[in-house]
């Protein structure tokens, strides 16, 4: 299997505590990259899924004149989505309730800067 | 005091969903921690949002604030859960006292059961009757209240000239008044930190509730950014339900010129913050938990 630039990036995320999959994803038609995800995560549907709620944020935060969108969390109960884009791709990473959002951001949008 | 703040804040951090927030709040309302306590009844209300005791508290911080608009707000909600909520209707008689309605003062406080008339109830009731047994031929009130709370009504002893008391109107107080749809814009103001900075409540179909939303230009654009984000909260359901998440809490979304919160309210309704860049990404997150305690509250209002 060919290695992409991505993978390093993807298995660093993949190392913060909580988080169960990471994935570099193309919004415009939400096909995955590239993923590093654990065991029982369906990284294809997983990446349609996170393609499709950053394309509606980034056209609702259009309309809205809020500019182009940089990042974006989901908080559920048991966990969340968070997402940094960068033209058409988007790193999407998934993750538990005990992760370090914080840290995670920090580093998913600084990666999110080189993603080309 | 302190000890007793320092116990219950103990309390509280062991047991955040515990109901300890009521007496730690009331304990710092009356340590003159307004603030403090303001956000520790808010907080505790954002997860027991049908206990008439709290928004009793709540409605006692407003007013040791001078809000007595908002403290009105709160006891009428907890009337709206226990109609016999005997301190509520303390506490709308005195709001009720303070703006010089002493007919509409003297009806509610003559409504506390004998059994919870405190003397600080007889008294206020008292000084009511005083008062309204002074009121000069012109209507206008002689009482100048200036209490600091439901529990201090001051009051100026009545003018020497005594009138007869005027026939009580025959007119219900209406135990809950209806809500103003000119005001609906205005729901949020008082809870979120300024000019750029908005909400909006937004029902099942993307159409407003209530808040507001203007652009750069001063331009109210509230209905396009409700129908947009509207699809948006479709899309983190859908989202959260495939990946068994449980269901979505909150989607906060950072932008080149805002950042955008929102999370799901009653009946189907969501709850929208915007701000500038300018605001801490944490701060937009509290501005949320604000906001959707306002709408709850709101929301059974006009329900």
């Amino acid at each position: 299997m060919t290695k992409t630039p991505y993978a390093e990036l993807l298995a660093m995320l993949s190392r913060h505590r909580g988080v169960v999959g990471s994935f570099v994803v193309s919004e415009r038609d939400g096909l995955a990259v590239d993923s590093n995800v654990q065991i029982g995560v369906h990284a294809e549907a997983v990446a349609a899924l996170a393609a499709s709620l950053h394309r509606k944020a980034r056209l609702a935060c259009g309309a809205a004149g809020c500019g182009v969108v940089t990042f974006l969390r989901l908080d559920a109960e048991k966990g969340g989505i968070l997402a940094a884009g960068r033209d058409d791709l988007v790193l999407v990473t998934i993750s538990e309730a005990r992760a370090n959002i914080g840290l995670l951001r920090v580093e998913m949008m600084r990666a999110a800067k080189a993603l080309t | 005091m302190p000890d007793e703040i320092r116990r219950l804040s103990d309390d509280l951090a062991r047991d955040p969903s515990s109901l300890v927030f009521m007496p730690l709040a009331d304990a710092l309302r009356r340590a003159g921690q307004l603030d403090v306590a303001l956000r520790v009844a808010l907080r505790g209300l954002d997860r027991h949002p049908y206990l008439p005791d709290a928004h009793d508290v709540l409605a006692r911080i407003h007013a040791d604030r001078g809000d007595l608009e908002r403290a009105s707000d709160e006891w009428e909600m907890a009337l709206r859960l226990d109609p016999s909520h005997a301190q509520a209707n303390l506490g709308l008689g005195f709001v009720e006292f303070r703006r010089g309605d002493l007919e509409s003062a003297e009806r509610r406080l003559s409504t506390v059961p004998p059994a919870e008339q405190t003397p600080g109830v007889a008294a206020a009731l008292a000084h009511v009757r005083s008062a309204l047994g002074a009121r000069p031929t012109n209507g206008a009130p002689v009482v100048v209240p200036n209490g600091s709370g439901p529990t201090e009504p001051t009051v100026v002893p009545p003018a020497a000239a005594r009138v007869p008391t005027p026939p009580r109107s025959t007119q219900p107080v209406p135990e809950f008044p209806s809500p103003d749809p000119s005001r609906t814009k205005q729901l949020f103001d008082s809870v979120l930190d300024g000019s750029d900075q908005h909400a909006l409540l937004v029902d099942g179909d993307g159409l407003v509730l209530a808040g507001a939303y203007t652009d750069g230009d001063g331009k109210d654009v509230a209905e396009v950014v409700a129908a947009e984000l509207a699809g948006v909260s479709s899309e983190a359901e859908r989202a959260m339900r495939h990946l068994g998440l449980g269901a979505w809490t909150s989607l906060l979304v950072e932008a080149d010129d805002a950042i955008v919160a929102m999370t799901p309210g009653p009946n189907g309704s969501l709850l929208v913050v915007t701000a500038s860049r300018k605001t801490p990404v944490g701060l937009v997150r509290l501005l949320l938990d604000r906001v959707l305690a306002r709408a709850r509250d709101w929301l059974v209002r006009v329900s």
